[in-house]
Protein backbone atom coordinates (compact mmCIF):
# COMPACT_ATOMS: atom_id res chain seq x y z
CA UNK A 1 0.00 0.00 0.00
CA UNK A 2 2.85 2.34 0.77
CA UNK A 3 4.58 1.71 -2.26
CA UNK A 4 1.41 2.18 -4.23
CA UNK A 5 0.92 5.65 -2.75
CA UNK A 6 4.55 6.57 -3.17
CA UNK A 7 4.14 5.73 -6.86
CA UNK A 8 0.72 7.40 -7.53
CA UNK A 9 0.62 10.26 -5.52
CA UNK A 10 3.74 12.41 -6.41
CA UNK A 11 2.99 11.39 -10.20
CA UNK A 12 -0.37 12.63 -9.40
CA UNK A 13 1.05 15.93 -8.15
CA UNK A 14 3.29 16.57 -10.91
CA UNK A 15 1.01 15.73 -13.27
CA UNK A 16 -1.54 17.85 -12.90
CA UNK A 17 1.10 20.54 -12.99
CA UNK A 18 2.57 19.38 -15.96
CA UNK A 19 -1.24 19.28 -18.05
CA UNK A 20 -1.66 22.86 -16.21
CA UNK A 21 1.64 24.02 -17.80
CA UNK A 22 1.16 22.23 -21.10
CA UNK A 23 -2.06 23.13 -21.59
CA UNK A 24 -1.91 26.89 -21.03
CA UNK A 25 1.06 27.09 -23.39
CA UNK A 26 -0.66 24.69 -25.99
CA UNK A 27 -4.06 24.74 -27.69
CA UNK A 28 -5.26 20.84 -27.99
CA UNK A 29 -6.71 22.06 -31.21
CA UNK A 30 -2.67 22.41 -32.50
CA UNK A 31 -2.14 19.12 -31.36
CA UNK A 32 -1.29 16.25 -33.92
CA UNK A 33 -2.28 12.50 -33.37
CA UNK A 34 -0.25 9.86 -36.36
CA UNK A 35 -0.81 12.64 -38.19
CA UNK A 36 -3.68 13.87 -37.74
CA UNK A 37 -5.67 16.98 -36.58
CA UNK A 38 -6.61 15.80 -32.38
CA UNK A 39 -10.46 15.17 -32.78
CA UNK A 40 -11.63 14.50 -29.57
CA UNK A 41 -13.57 16.70 -27.66
CA UNK A 42 -11.68 19.28 -25.77
CA UNK A 43 -12.65 17.45 -21.94
CA UNK A 44 -11.25 14.09 -23.94
CA UNK A 45 -8.50 15.63 -25.01
CA UNK A 46 -7.66 17.43 -21.74
CA UNK A 47 -8.24 14.37 -19.68
CA UNK A 48 -6.27 11.32 -22.00
CA UNK A 49 -3.65 14.04 -21.55
CA UNK A 50 -3.92 14.04 -17.86
CA UNK A 51 -3.91 10.16 -17.50
CA UNK A 52 -1.31 10.23 -19.76
CA UNK A 53 1.01 12.77 -17.73
CA UNK A 54 0.26 10.82 -14.73
CA UNK A 55 0.96 7.41 -15.99
CA UNK A 56 4.56 9.04 -17.75
CA UNK A 57 5.13 10.35 -13.70
CA UNK A 58 4.19 7.41 -12.33
CA UNK A 59 6.31 5.19 -14.53
CA UNK A 60 9.33 7.48 -13.60
CA UNK A 61 8.23 7.17 -9.63
CA UNK A 62 8.34 3.26 -9.91
CA UNK A 63 11.65 3.24 -11.67
CA UNK A 64 12.91 5.35 -8.51
CA UNK A 65 11.44 3.00 -5.69
CA UNK A 66 13.10 -0.07 -8.43
CA UNK A 67 16.34 1.59 -8.09
CA UNK A 68 16.56 2.64 -4.62
CA UNK A 69 16.29 -0.95 -3.26
CA UNK A 70 18.81 -1.60 -0.84
CA UNK A 71 22.00 -4.39 -1.56
CA UNK A 72 20.25 -6.52 0.85
CA UNK A 73 16.79 -6.03 -0.51
CA UNK A 74 17.84 -7.50 -3.73
CA UNK A 75 20.06 -9.92 -2.64
CA UNK A 76 17.23 -11.17 0.37
CA UNK A 77 16.08 -14.84 -1.46
CA UNK A 78 12.03 -15.51 -0.91
CA UNK B 1 13.75 20.79 1.26
CA UNK B 2 16.74 19.02 2.39
CA UNK B 3 16.25 17.06 5.89
CA UNK B 4 18.72 18.44 8.76
CA UNK B 5 21.77 15.49 9.94
CA UNK B 6 19.60 13.72 12.54
CA UNK B 7 16.46 13.14 10.19
CA UNK B 8 17.68 10.38 7.92
CA UNK B 9 19.39 8.77 11.07
CA UNK B 10 15.68 9.05 13.32
CA UNK B 11 13.93 7.72 9.56
CA UNK B 12 16.07 5.04 9.66
CA UNK B 13 16.01 4.13 13.34
CA UNK B 14 12.52 3.72 12.71
CA UNK B 15 11.72 1.95 9.58
CA UNK B 16 14.38 -0.49 9.72
CA UNK B 17 12.96 -2.97 12.27
CA UNK B 18 9.48 -3.32 10.30
CA UNK B 19 8.64 -3.54 6.58
CA UNK B 20 7.50 -0.52 5.21
CA UNK B 21 4.34 -1.65 4.13
CA UNK B 22 3.37 -1.21 7.55
CA UNK B 23 3.67 2.53 7.40
CA UNK B 24 0.47 2.87 6.48
CA UNK B 25 -1.69 -0.57 7.57
CA UNK B 26 -0.38 -0.35 11.09
CA UNK B 27 -1.97 2.61 11.46
CA UNK B 28 -3.76 2.77 14.36
CA UNK B 29 -7.54 4.04 13.73
CA UNK B 30 -8.18 7.19 15.40
CA UNK B 31 -11.62 7.92 17.50
CA UNK B 32 -11.34 11.55 17.39
CA UNK B 33 -13.72 12.75 19.91
CA UNK B 34 -15.88 16.40 19.25
CA UNK B 35 -14.80 19.33 20.79
CA UNK B 36 -16.23 23.20 21.04
CA UNK B 37 -14.74 26.20 21.61
CA UNK B 38 -13.66 29.39 20.24
CA UNK B 39 -11.18 27.68 17.86
CA UNK B 40 -13.86 25.10 16.58
CA UNK B 41 -16.33 27.61 15.72
CA UNK B 42 -13.77 29.67 13.62
CA UNK B 43 -13.27 26.16 11.81
CA UNK B 44 -16.97 25.66 11.35
CA UNK B 45 -17.64 28.83 10.43
CA UNK B 46 -14.28 28.67 7.33
CA UNK B 47 -15.90 24.98 6.80
CA UNK B 48 -19.48 27.34 5.91
CA UNK B 49 -17.88 29.80 3.89
CA UNK B 50 -15.13 27.85 1.73
CA UNK B 51 -18.37 25.50 0.88
CA UNK B 52 -20.90 27.98 0.67
CA UNK B 53 -18.33 29.70 -2.04
CA UNK B 54 -17.18 26.13 -3.79
CA UNK B 55 -20.88 24.60 -3.90
CA UNK B 56 -22.34 27.97 -4.57
CA UNK B 57 -20.27 29.91 -7.47
CA UNK B 58 -21.25 27.23 -10.15
CA UNK B 59 -25.26 28.11 -9.67
CA UNK B 60 -24.65 32.14 -9.99
CA UNK B 61 -25.19 33.52 -13.66
CA UNK B 62 -23.58 36.68 -14.08
CA UNK B 63 -24.24 38.52 -18.10
CA UNK B 64 -26.23 35.33 -19.24
CA UNK B 65 -23.43 33.40 -18.22
CA UNK B 66 -21.84 31.30 -15.43
CA UNK B 67 -20.35 33.76 -13.20
CA UNK B 68 -17.10 31.27 -12.54
CA UNK B 69 -16.21 28.73 -15.20
CA UNK B 70 -13.23 27.28 -16.57
CA UNK B 71 -14.63 26.90 -19.95
CA UNK B 72 -12.14 24.00 -20.85
CA UNK B 73 -13.24 24.23 -24.81
CA UNK B 74 -13.16 27.60 -24.88
CA UNK B 75 -10.05 27.93 -23.46
CA UNK B 76 -11.27 30.91 -21.58
CA UNK B 77 -12.22 31.33 -17.70
CA UNK B 78 -14.82 33.35 -16.70
CA UNK B 79 -14.52 34.96 -13.32
CA UNK B 80 -17.78 37.24 -12.85
CA UNK B 81 -16.95 40.38 -15.05
CA UNK B 82 -13.37 38.98 -15.92
CA UNK B 83 -12.63 36.53 -18.50
CA UNK B 84 -8.85 35.31 -18.72
CA UNK B 85 -7.58 33.95 -22.09
CA UNK B 86 -4.47 31.59 -22.60
CA UNK B 87 -2.86 35.14 -23.20
CA UNK B 88 -3.29 36.28 -19.96
CA UNK B 89 -1.31 32.81 -18.18
CA UNK B 90 0.96 35.75 -16.65
CA UNK B 91 -1.53 36.53 -14.75
CA UNK B 92 -1.94 32.26 -13.40
CA UNK B 93 2.14 32.97 -12.63
CA UNK B 94 1.25 35.71 -10.33
CA UNK B 95 -1.75 34.33 -8.45
CA UNK B 96 0.53 31.44 -7.99
CA UNK B 97 3.70 34.41 -6.70
CA UNK B 98 0.43 35.63 -4.59
CA UNK B 99 -0.53 32.33 -2.83
CA UNK B 100 2.87 31.49 -2.45
CA UNK B 101 3.78 34.68 0.00
CA UNK B 102 0.33 34.42 1.52
CA UNK B 103 1.29 30.81 2.33
CA UNK B 104 4.61 32.67 4.08
CA UNK B 105 3.21 34.96 5.84
CA UNK B 106 0.62 33.62 7.87
CA UNK B 107 2.76 30.59 8.72
CA UNK B 108 5.62 33.00 10.01
CA UNK B 109 2.80 34.45 11.94
CA UNK B 110 0.68 31.79 13.01
CA UNK B 111 1.65 28.65 11.85
CA UNK B 112 -0.13 26.41 9.97
CA UNK B 113 -3.58 28.55 9.38
CA UNK B 114 -4.29 27.45 6.61
CA UNK B 115 -4.11 23.52 7.45
CA UNK B 116 -5.73 23.98 10.84
CA UNK B 117 -9.30 26.30 9.04
CA UNK B 118 -9.30 26.28 5.71
CA UNK B 119 -7.36 23.29 3.58
CA UNK B 120 -9.68 21.26 1.73
CA UNK B 121 -8.76 18.21 3.27
CA UNK B 122 -9.54 19.76 7.40
CA UNK B 123 -13.01 20.61 5.95
CA UNK B 124 -14.24 17.77 4.25
CA UNK B 125 -12.98 15.66 7.18
CA UNK B 126 -14.53 18.07 9.33
CA UNK B 127 -17.67 17.93 7.43
CA UNK B 128 -17.35 13.80 7.26
CA UNK B 129 -16.65 13.45 11.01
CA UNK B 130 -19.88 15.17 11.87
CA UNK B 131 -22.09 12.58 9.69
CA UNK B 132 -20.07 10.25 11.41
CA UNK B 133 -20.40 11.57 14.89
CA UNK B 134 -24.37 12.00 14.13
CA UNK B 135 -24.94 8.42 12.94
CA UNK B 136 -22.71 6.39 14.81
CA UNK B 137 -22.40 8.05 17.89
CA UNK B 138 -19.52 9.39 19.40
CA UNK B 139 -15.68 8.80 19.75
CA UNK B 140 -16.37 5.49 22.07
CA UNK B 141 -19.17 4.55 20.64
CA UNK B 142 -17.35 4.27 17.17
CA UNK B 143 -15.01 2.33 18.74
CA UNK B 144 -17.35 -0.06 20.49
CA UNK B 145 -19.02 -0.20 17.17
CA UNK B 146 -15.94 -1.29 15.63
CA UNK B 147 -14.96 -3.41 17.73
CA UNK B 148 -19.03 -5.22 17.86
CA UNK B 149 -19.42 -8.26 15.91
CA UNK B 150 -21.62 -7.82 12.50
CA UNK B 151 -25.40 -7.06 13.57
CA UNK B 152 -28.39 -5.44 12.36
CA UNK B 153 -27.97 -1.98 14.09
CA UNK B 154 -24.03 -2.18 12.59
CA UNK B 155 -24.77 -3.04 9.64
CA UNK B 156 -27.55 -0.64 9.57
CA UNK B 157 -25.40 2.47 10.97
CA UNK B 158 -22.33 1.50 8.29
CA UNK B 159 -24.60 1.48 5.54
CA UNK B 160 -26.31 4.80 6.50
CA UNK B 161 -22.88 6.54 6.86
CA UNK B 162 -21.11 5.30 3.79
CA UNK B 163 -24.68 6.29 1.86
CA UNK B 164 -24.64 10.09 3.25
CA UNK B 165 -20.64 10.29 2.80
CA UNK B 166 -20.92 8.82 -0.75
CA UNK B 167 -24.16 11.29 -1.39
CA UNK B 168 -21.96 13.99 -0.20
CA UNK B 169 -18.93 12.80 -1.99
CA UNK B 170 -21.14 12.41 -5.11
CA UNK B 171 -22.77 16.01 -5.11
CA UNK B 172 -18.97 17.05 -4.71
CA UNK B 173 -17.77 15.60 -7.29
CA UNK B 174 -20.33 17.07 -9.60
CA UNK B 175 -19.95 20.83 -8.54
CA UNK B 176 -16.30 20.58 -9.24
CA UNK B 177 -16.85 19.13 -12.70
CA UNK B 178 -19.62 22.20 -13.29
CA UNK B 179 -16.60 24.45 -13.15
CA UNK B 180 -15.24 23.38 -15.99
CA UNK B 181 -18.07 21.97 -17.96
CA UNK B 182 -20.98 24.39 -17.25
CA UNK B 183 -23.82 23.51 -15.26
CA UNK B 184 -26.61 23.85 -16.81
CA UNK B 185 -25.42 21.21 -19.28
CA UNK B 186 -24.71 19.42 -16.44
CA UNK B 187 -28.11 19.33 -15.00
CA UNK B 188 -29.66 18.76 -18.02
CA UNK B 189 -27.36 15.46 -18.61
CA UNK B 190 -27.89 14.58 -14.59
CA UNK B 191 -31.72 14.37 -15.45
CA UNK B 192 -31.25 12.33 -18.09
CA UNK B 193 -28.30 10.46 -16.98
CA UNK B 194 -26.50 11.53 -20.32
CA UNK B 195 -23.23 12.58 -18.79
CA UNK B 196 -20.15 12.98 -21.43
CA UNK B 197 -17.88 9.90 -20.50
CA UNK B 198 -15.69 12.33 -18.87
CA UNK B 199 -17.61 14.19 -17.48
CA UNK B 200 -19.18 10.61 -15.67
CA UNK B 201 -15.32 9.98 -14.99
CA UNK B 202 -13.94 13.10 -13.77
CA UNK B 203 -17.61 13.29 -11.12
CA UNK B 204 -16.58 9.58 -9.86
CA UNK B 205 -13.25 10.55 -9.76
CA UNK B 206 -13.15 13.42 -7.57
CA UNK B 207 -16.31 12.16 -5.88
CA UNK B 208 -14.54 8.71 -4.73
CA UNK B 209 -10.85 10.74 -3.75
CA UNK B 210 -13.01 13.00 -1.39
CA UNK B 211 -15.08 9.59 0.51
CA UNK B 212 -11.25 8.03 0.53
CA UNK B 213 -9.23 11.24 1.91
CA UNK B 214 -12.66 12.53 4.11
CA UNK B 215 -13.79 9.43 5.30
CA UNK B 216 -10.83 6.96 5.46
CA UNK B 217 -7.23 8.73 5.01
CA UNK B 218 -7.95 11.37 7.25
CA UNK B 219 -4.83 12.85 8.98
CA UNK B 220 -2.66 10.02 6.83
CA UNK B 221 -2.87 12.58 3.97
CA UNK B 222 -1.30 15.16 6.25
CA UNK B 223 1.46 13.17 7.65
CA UNK B 224 2.46 11.17 4.65
CA UNK B 225 0.97 12.71 1.32
CA UNK B 226 1.06 16.58 2.13
CA UNK B 227 4.06 18.23 0.96
CA UNK B 228 3.83 21.27 3.09
CA UNK B 229 3.84 19.59 6.23
CA UNK B 230 7.37 18.53 5.19
CA UNK B 231 8.84 22.43 4.53
CA UNK B 232 6.81 24.37 7.08
CA UNK B 233 9.67 24.39 9.76
CA UNK B 234 11.71 26.65 7.29
CA UNK B 235 8.63 29.34 7.59
CA UNK B 236 8.79 29.24 11.22
CA UNK B 237 11.39 30.78 13.40
CA UNK B 238 10.98 31.84 17.27
CA UNK B 239 8.36 34.34 17.27
CA UNK B 240 5.60 32.26 15.47
CA UNK B 241 2.57 31.86 16.97
CA UNK B 242 2.22 27.92 17.31
CA UNK B 243 -0.09 25.89 19.29
CA UNK B 244 1.97 24.78 22.48
CA UNK B 245 1.73 23.19 25.54
CA UNK B 246 2.54 25.34 28.50
CA UNK B 247 5.52 22.67 30.29
CA UNK B 248 6.49 25.10 32.88
CA UNK B 249 2.81 25.31 34.15
CA UNK B 250 1.69 22.26 33.20
CA UNK B 251 4.35 19.97 34.68
CA UNK B 252 4.84 17.93 36.74
CA UNK B 253 1.53 16.40 35.44
CA UNK B 254 -0.80 14.30 37.03
CA UNK B 255 -4.67 13.69 38.94
CA UNK B 256 -5.72 15.37 41.60
CA UNK B 257 -8.62 16.09 43.31
CA UNK B 258 -11.03 19.32 42.30
CA UNK B 259 -10.34 22.84 44.72
CA UNK B 260 -6.85 21.35 45.76
CA UNK B 261 -4.01 23.69 45.49
CA UNK B 262 -1.79 21.90 42.43
CA UNK B 263 0.95 23.19 44.32
CA UNK B 264 0.64 21.91 47.34
CA UNK B 265 0.86 18.18 46.53
CA UNK B 266 3.86 19.66 44.10
CA UNK B 267 2.45 19.51 41.12
CA UNK B 268 1.89 21.26 38.08
CA UNK B 269 -1.38 22.39 35.87
CA UNK B 270 -1.72 19.20 33.97
CA UNK B 271 -4.33 17.09 34.94
CA UNK B 272 -3.74 14.20 32.29
CA UNK B 273 -6.58 13.45 31.25
CA UNK B 274 -5.75 13.19 28.31
CA UNK B 275 -8.07 14.68 25.97
CA UNK B 276 -6.37 17.10 24.21
CA UNK B 277 -4.95 13.51 22.91
CA UNK B 278 -8.38 12.80 22.13
CA UNK B 279 -9.51 15.12 20.24
CA UNK B 280 -6.44 15.58 18.23
CA UNK B 281 -7.24 14.83 14.54
CA UNK B 282 -3.72 13.78 13.84
CA UNK B 283 -3.64 11.14 17.18
CA UNK B 284 -0.34 13.79 18.70
CA UNK B 285 0.39 14.66 22.39
CA UNK B 286 0.90 18.26 22.18
CA UNK B 287 2.80 17.52 25.54
CA UNK B 288 5.19 15.85 23.87
CA UNK B 289 6.27 19.56 22.00
CA UNK B 290 5.77 20.86 18.24
CA UNK B 291 5.53 18.41 15.90
CA UNK B 292 5.00 17.67 11.94
CA UNK B 293 2.35 16.02 12.36
CA UNK B 294 0.34 19.12 13.80
CA UNK B 295 -1.78 20.63 11.81
CA UNK B 296 -2.45 23.59 13.96
CA UNK B 297 -6.45 23.14 14.18
CA UNK B 298 -6.30 23.94 17.96
CA UNK B 299 -8.74 21.35 18.94
CA UNK B 300 -6.53 20.62 22.03
CA UNK B 301 -6.37 24.83 23.48
CA UNK B 302 -10.41 24.48 22.94
CA UNK B 303 -10.51 21.05 24.85
CA UNK B 304 -8.11 22.12 27.33
CA UNK B 305 -10.00 25.65 27.91
CA UNK B 306 -12.71 23.74 28.87
CA UNK B 307 -10.62 21.20 31.58
CA UNK B 308 -9.04 23.84 33.12
CA UNK B 309 -12.55 25.94 33.32
CA UNK B 310 -13.47 23.21 35.46
CA UNK B 311 -10.94 22.91 37.47
CA UNK B 312 -10.90 26.51 38.31
CA UNK B 313 -7.68 27.38 36.60
CA UNK B 314 -7.11 30.19 34.82
CA UNK B 315 -7.58 29.32 30.58
CA UNK B 316 -4.48 28.62 28.02
CA UNK B 317 -2.04 25.94 29.54
CA UNK B 318 -2.33 24.91 25.94
CA UNK B 319 -1.90 28.21 23.93
CA UNK B 320 -0.75 29.84 20.45
CA UNK B 321 2.19 31.27 21.90
CA UNK B 322 5.39 31.63 20.43
CA UNK B 323 8.41 29.96 21.27
CA UNK B 324 10.27 33.63 22.63
CA UNK B 325 7.62 34.12 24.56
CA UNK B 326 7.41 31.35 26.31
CA UNK B 327 11.02 31.32 26.90
CA UNK B 328 11.34 35.31 28.06
CA UNK B 329 7.59 34.70 29.46
CA UNK B 330 5.99 37.75 27.51
CA UNK B 331 2.48 39.14 27.49
CA UNK B 332 0.37 39.71 24.92
CA UNK B 333 1.55 43.26 23.76
CA UNK B 334 5.55 41.96 23.79
CA UNK B 335 4.14 39.04 21.12
CA UNK B 336 2.21 41.35 18.93
CA UNK B 337 4.70 43.82 18.72
CA UNK B 338 6.92 40.97 17.75
CA UNK B 339 4.61 39.92 14.68
CA UNK B 340 6.37 42.90 13.17
CA UNK B 341 10.11 41.63 12.60
CA UNK B 342 12.17 41.73 8.96
CA UNK B 343 10.68 38.61 7.78
CA UNK B 344 6.71 39.33 7.67
CA UNK B 345 7.74 42.37 6.61
CA UNK B 346 8.95 41.50 4.20
CA UNK B 347 7.11 38.91 3.21
CA UNK B 348 3.86 41.24 3.47
CA UNK B 349 5.59 44.10 1.26
CA UNK B 350 6.36 41.31 -1.24
CA UNK B 351 2.84 40.21 -1.29
CA UNK B 352 1.26 43.64 -0.96
CA UNK B 353 3.39 44.57 -4.18
CA UNK B 354 2.38 41.32 -6.10
CA UNK B 355 -1.36 41.91 -5.15
CA UNK B 356 -1.34 45.77 -6.71
CA UNK B 357 0.59 44.84 -9.42
CA UNK B 358 -1.78 41.94 -10.50
CA UNK B 359 -5.10 44.48 -9.49
CA UNK B 360 -2.75 47.13 -12.28
CA UNK B 361 -2.44 44.82 -14.30
CA UNK B 362 -5.70 43.57 -14.65
CA UNK B 363 -7.06 47.03 -14.65
CA UNK B 364 -5.15 48.07 -17.75
CA UNK B 365 -5.59 45.36 -19.78
CA UNK B 366 -6.14 45.55 -23.22
CA UNK B 367 -9.90 45.45 -24.06
CA UNK B 368 -9.20 44.29 -27.11
CA UNK B 369 -6.34 42.46 -28.94
CA UNK B 370 -5.79 41.11 -32.97
CA UNK B 371 -3.33 38.39 -34.64
CA UNK B 372 -2.65 39.00 -37.97
CA UNK B 373 -1.75 35.64 -39.59
CA UNK B 374 -0.95 35.72 -43.43
CA UNK B 375 -2.34 33.38 -45.43
CA UNK B 376 0.38 31.03 -46.54
CA UNK B 377 -1.44 29.02 -49.38
CA UNK B 378 -1.17 32.18 -51.80
CA UNK B 379 1.78 34.72 -50.91
CA UNK B 380 0.92 36.87 -53.73
CA UNK B 381 -1.01 37.01 -56.30
CA UNK B 382 -1.73 39.38 -59.28
CA UNK B 383 -5.28 40.70 -59.77
CA UNK B 384 -7.25 42.48 -62.19
CA UNK B 385 -5.68 46.13 -62.92
CA UNK B 386 -2.30 45.27 -62.20
CA UNK B 387 -2.66 45.25 -58.48
CA UNK B 388 -1.22 42.65 -56.14
CA UNK B 389 -3.33 40.99 -53.78
CA UNK B 390 -2.06 39.44 -50.05
CA UNK B 391 -4.73 37.60 -47.87
CA UNK B 392 -4.52 38.22 -44.48
CA UNK B 393 -6.55 36.35 -41.66
CA UNK B 394 -7.61 38.48 -38.70
CA UNK B 395 -8.06 36.99 -35.82
CA UNK B 396 -10.59 39.86 -33.13
CA UNK B 397 -10.21 39.17 -29.77
CA UNK B 398 -13.01 41.53 -28.26
CA UNK B 399 -11.97 41.25 -24.35
CA UNK B 400 -15.13 43.80 -23.49
CA UNK B 401 -18.44 42.35 -21.89
CA UNK B 402 -20.19 43.82 -24.60
CA UNK B 403 -20.49 43.17 -28.44
CA UNK B 404 -18.27 45.51 -30.67
CA UNK B 405 -17.91 46.47 -33.86
CA UNK B 406 -15.02 47.09 -35.56
CA UNK B 407 -13.48 48.68 -38.52
CA UNK B 408 -9.95 47.74 -40.17
CA UNK B 409 -7.29 50.23 -42.43
CA UNK B 410 -4.85 49.91 -43.96
CA UNK B 411 -1.87 51.96 -44.32
CA UNK B 412 1.97 52.04 -45.17
CA UNK B 413 2.44 52.08 -48.87
CA UNK B 414 1.07 54.43 -51.50
CA UNK B 415 -2.70 53.14 -52.87
CA UNK B 416 -2.42 50.07 -50.35
CA UNK B 417 -6.33 49.40 -49.92
CA UNK B 418 -8.66 46.59 -48.74
CA UNK B 419 -10.88 44.90 -51.30
CA UNK B 420 -14.53 45.35 -51.06
CA UNK B 421 -14.05 48.76 -49.37
CA UNK B 422 -12.69 48.81 -45.30
CA UNK B 423 -15.07 45.65 -43.65
CA UNK B 424 -16.68 45.84 -40.09
CA UNK B 425 -17.03 42.79 -37.95
CA UNK B 426 -18.78 42.51 -35.09
CA UNK B 427 -17.36 40.77 -32.45
CA UNK B 428 -19.81 39.42 -29.38
CA UNK B 429 -18.89 39.83 -25.69
CA UNK B 430 -15.85 38.37 -24.60
CA UNK B 431 -15.56 36.53 -28.09
CA UNK B 432 -13.52 36.11 -31.13
CA UNK B 433 -13.81 36.31 -34.52
CA UNK B 434 -11.69 35.96 -37.36
CA UNK B 435 -11.80 38.11 -40.68
CA UNK B 436 -10.38 37.43 -44.04
CA UNK B 437 -8.86 40.69 -45.45
CA UNK B 438 -7.86 41.29 -49.24
CA UNK B 439 -5.07 43.51 -49.26
CA UNK B 440 -4.44 45.28 -52.58
CA UNK B 441 -1.19 47.50 -53.60
CA UNK B 442 -0.49 48.93 -57.18
CA UNK B 443 2.40 46.29 -57.98
CA UNK B 444 4.92 49.34 -58.30
CA UNK B 445 4.42 50.82 -55.11
CA UNK B 446 7.03 49.33 -53.20
CA UNK B 447 9.79 47.29 -53.65
CA UNK B 448 9.92 43.76 -54.66
CA UNK B 449 9.74 40.90 -51.49
CA UNK B 450 8.63 41.83 -48.23
CA UNK B 451 6.71 45.95 -47.52
CA UNK B 452 6.12 46.93 -43.75
CA UNK B 453 2.19 47.00 -43.96
CA UNK B 454 0.06 48.21 -40.97
CA UNK B 455 -3.77 47.56 -39.69
CA UNK B 456 -5.97 50.15 -38.03
CA UNK B 457 -8.31 48.20 -35.98
CA UNK B 458 -10.86 50.71 -34.21
CA UNK B 459 -14.14 50.06 -32.36
CA UNK B 460 -17.07 51.56 -33.55
CA UNK B 461 -18.87 52.88 -30.38
CA UNK B 462 -15.23 54.20 -28.96
CA UNK B 463 -12.92 55.30 -31.41
CA UNK B 464 -9.80 55.72 -28.67
CA UNK B 465 -9.83 51.91 -28.38
CA UNK B 466 -7.98 51.31 -31.73
CA UNK B 467 -4.96 48.99 -31.90
CA UNK B 468 -2.04 48.90 -34.43
CA UNK B 469 -0.93 45.88 -35.61
CA UNK B 470 2.51 45.73 -38.44
CA UNK B 471 2.57 43.04 -40.99
CA UNK B 472 4.32 42.89 -44.01
CA UNK B 473 3.01 42.81 -47.80
CA UNK B 474 4.63 40.52 -50.38
CA UNK B 475 5.59 42.23 -54.11
CA UNK B 476 6.52 39.78 -56.08
CA UNK B 477 10.18 39.98 -58.19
Amino acid sequence: MLKLIQVLWPSFAVAALAEAVFFTVIDPQELYLFGQVVHYGALATYSIAFLGFWLVCAASSLSTLFLQRSAADINRRN
Amino acid sequence: MSSPSPKPQQAQKSKAPQSSDTLYESRKKLYVRAVTGVFANWRWALVWITQILFYGLPWLSWNDRQAVLFHLAERKFYIFGTVFWPQDVFFLAILLIISAYALFFFTAIAGRLWCGYACPQTVYTEIFMWIEQKIEGDHIRRQKLDQAPMSANKLFRRSAKFLVWGLVALWTGFTFVAYFSPTSELLEAARTFSFGPWELFWILFYGAFTFLFAGVLREQVCKYMCPYARFQAVMFDPDTLVITYDEARGEPRGVRKKGVDPRSLGKGDCIDCGICVQVCPTGIDIRDGLQYECIGCAACIDACDQVMDKMNYPRGLIRYTTENALKKNWGNKEIVAHVFRPRTLIYGTVLAVVCLAFVWGLASRDPLRVDVIRDRASLAREVEGGQIENVYRLHVMNMAESTRTFTFEVSGLPGVKIAGGPPRIEVGPASTQSVTLQVLVPYDAGKPGSNEIEFLITAEDDPSLSLREETTFLLPR
